[in-house]
């Protein structure tokens, strides 16, 4: 499939730390096997003959079909990772993510309010955190995950610094 | 009133001249907040009476002589501890306003320490509730920027007092510099000049022919023929609540829209409207994120607008019961009245033509071809072929939007960016740059085919949300850079004053906001006050 990024030219992309993909895959697994357990349920009962109606190639489906997707999306994931990127420019940060729903965000510096930093377990296990960045509005959903701790603590300084330098009202 | 509060009113009058004093609410506004609580307590005990009363029967009942000393008792304890909290509340809400700050404290069991910065004051309303109107009180709520929750609501004041204390807040606000030997002079109340009215009888045609009614007659003959084809009488029951909800929501409408005045001062915009609950909002210059004009297809017939504004601090709508009504510039007005509100709204157009471009975002079409008609061309008398402008959707994606690809469009002036949608349901919305907080560009697979592209620019939480939709793919990318430019250059001007001289120009020349006037400098959009709230971003 022809693809165009929609992100204005000339901006050379810094991209997140490929070990992001495990965290990914950690999450993956984790919601996968609980999904897959859940849509098992019909199946399980119609074996143990509970749930005589329920016709058993349905049953049988169901979760085969779910497995199918998630096998699908764990395809895109070290792709959709690969995809995820931010470019601090002079004035704003830009972040992009996603191959089939691409989304690129500019976050002007001077509308920064606070930047945060977080980790989960997983992320932590791997010197990861992710980066948060909130404005005035609620639709600004601006986050980089998979940043190295170093790289995310240096962003985090350099992000004040320059949200300080530009600080604006709202 | 009580004579009590006559010191106290005239301490709140002088509205914190003398800096840190605590002064406290009028006495009588925990009984006019409370009063549902004392009708229900009297309620609850005087029903048998009443109804014995109905009956015919004796005004005391004889079997009531030996129960009465219990149940006196017990209802004088109530009414006793009701009243009590009530004088316990008054007694331990005090506020204060010093040092740029309103604080108020509340509660004797659980204190609550509450304070407000003055130059962060987003927009201050005054609420008068039909009881407190009866008695002359008033709720004095104002917002600082903090998406949900009123941040001070003074409850209740007396109604010159809660003037005055808002004459000074805003004037505090506005960094206006005070004359310490007369503060009194300092908090005067601003002079205003109406600038538009809107007219109970449009206010009712609007809502005959409004969305709500559309369903109301759909659902009405929805349920006609169900009920004919099923032959079902006990149909009709259902309806009642139905109806009921109706009824009341169109009673809240022309309650809460009925007599709507705008006006402006230096202060800021000031909206009055309702009929029995009256309210005043006052919205400081410049503190409105974005705008909303729309009209839905019937309003079409009268030519009739709709104006809806995200201010920081309202919130989203109806998450304090009259959310809806305070974030509504204005319910509905002509196409004139529509030019004066943007007038006051955004002071400089940032075009030289400003009817021509509003006038072609709010009605505008894009040829049949697909190119935007040729603004220089076209004579702008004719708006059936000027399109001010505007670019819209690419022609190879019609199929994505098939009334609509004509419509949906985006200009942008040296001020603001306006985006246009809808082909029955039209909408502009108008986004100061200096207000944009940040934009994105989306793209799904099926408009990755067409090439086109998404832009949204994020503001803060209420009615608008603005999004240009199927913008063109090089056109969008076009658009986030020039954007972010045009929102830089935006924020980095700052002026002063202007606001004060738009007021001016209003008062020699009452008619100038037929037309949002072109003569203004550039840079006459910043407000007096952006020194005061750079910290806030």
């Amino acid at each position: 499939m022809h693809t165009e990024a929609i992100d204005p030219p000339g901006i050379t992309w810094l991209r997140v730390s490929p070990k992001y993909v495990t965290v990914r895959l950690a999450g993956w697994a984790l919601g996968t096997l609980f999904l897959v357990a859940v849509l098992c349920l019909p199946l399980v009962l119609v074996l143990n003959g509970v749930w005589q109606t329920f016709p058993l190639w349905l049953a049988v489906a169901i979760p085969v079909v779910m497995l199918l997707l998630a096998l699908w999306r764990l395809l895109l994931i070290p792709r959709q990772v690969r995809a995820i990127g931010y470019a601090e420019r002079e004035d704003d940060l830009l972040i992009r993510r996603g191959i089939f729903f691409q989304r690129t965000l500019v976050v002007p510096y001077g509308r920064m309010q606070y930047v945060d930093i977080g980790a989960g377990p997983v992320e932590r296990g791997l010197g990861l955190c992710t980066l948060k960045l909130h404005t005035a509005s609620a639709g600004t959903s601006a986050e980089i995950p998979g940043l190295p701790a170093a790289e995310g603590a240096r962003l985090r300084e350099q992000l004040s610094a320059r949200g300080e330098a530009r600080l604006a009202g709202l | 009133m009580k004579p009590g509060a006559a010191p106290e009113a005239s301490a709140g009058a002088e509205a914190g001249a003398p800096d840190g004093e605590w002064l406290r609410v009028h006495p009588a506004s925990p009984f006019v907040r409370g009063w549902v609580a004392l009708a229900a307590i009297a309620f609850f005990f005087f029903r048998d009476t009443f109804e014995r009363v109905l009956q015919g029967g004796p005004l005391v009942d004889e079997r009531l002589a030996d129960r009465a000393p219990w149940l006196l008792l017990g209802g004088g304890g109530v009414l006793l501890l009701t009243v009590l909290g009530y004088v316990l509340s008054w007694y331990f809400t005090r506020y204060q306003v010093a040092d740029g700050y309103v604080r108020l404290n509340t509660g004797f069991l659980f204190k609550q320490q509450r304070q407000a910065r003055l130059d962060r004051v987003q927009a201050i309303d005054i609420v008068q509730p039909l009881l407190a109107r009866i008695f002359g009180l008033a709720e004095l709520k104002f917002e600082v920027a903090d998406a949900g929750e009123s941040a001070v609501r003074l409850a209740y004041l007396r109604m010159d007092e809660a003037r005055l204390l808002r004459a000074a807040i805003l004037a505090r606000a506005a960094g206006a510099v005070q004359d310490q030997a007369r503060p009194g002079e300092a908090a005067a109340e601003a002079p205003e000049h109406a600038v538009l009215t809107v007219p109970p009888r449009r206010l009712i045609g609007s809502l005959l022919l409004s969305e709500q009614s559309m369903f109301v007659v759909v659902g009405g003959v929805v349920s006609v023929v169900l009920s004919a084809l099923t032959e079902n009488r006990s149909f009709y029951l259902f309806l009642i609540p139905a109806v009921l909800g109706i009824v009341a929501a169109y009673w809240n409408s022309i309650n809460r829209g009925y007599n709507f005045t705008a006006a402006i001062s230096p202060d800021g915009i000031r909206l009055r409207y309702g009929l029995l609950d009256t309210q005043a909002q006052t919205l400081p210059p410049g503190r409105i994120q974005a705008l909303r004009i729309s009209q839905p297809p019937l309003w079409r017939i009268f030519g009739w607008y709709r104006i809806q504004v995200n201010v920081a601090g309202y919130g989203a709508a109806g998450n304090d019961g009259g959310g809806s009504s305070r974030t509504t510039l204005l319910p509905v007005g002509t196409f004139p009245d529509v030019l004066t509100m943007l007038s006051l709204v955004l002071p400089d157009p940032g075009t030289p033509d400003p009817v021509r471009i509003f006038r072609a975002g709010i009605n505008g079409l894009a040829g049949p071809a697909g190119v935007p008609a040729d603004p220089a061309a076209a004579a702008p008398a004719d708006p059936g072929t000027d399109d001010g402008g505007f670019v819209t959707t690419p022609r190879r994606a019609r199929l994505l939007a098939p009334l609509g690809w004509r419509r949906n469009g985006f200009t942008a002036t040296g001020t603001a960016l306006l985006i246009r949608s809808g082909r029955w349901w039209r909408h502009l919305v108008v986004v100061p740059h200096q207000r944009t907080q940040s934009m994105a560009l989306e793209q799904g697979p099926l408009a990755r085919r067409f090439r086109v592209v998404d832009l949204v620019l994020h503001t803060t939480a209420g009615p608008v949300s603005p999004r240009l939709v199927q913008a063109g793919l090089d056109e969008g990318r076009a658009l986030l850079d020039a954007q972010a430019a045009r929102a830089r250059t935006a924020r980095k001007r700052q002026t002063s004053e202007h606001w004060l001289d738009q007021v001016r120009a209003l008062a020699a020349d009452p008619n100038s906001g037929e037309a949002p006037s072109s003569t203004q400098a550039p840079s006459s959009t910043e407000e007096p006050n952006r020194q005061d709230d750079r910290q806030h971003g």
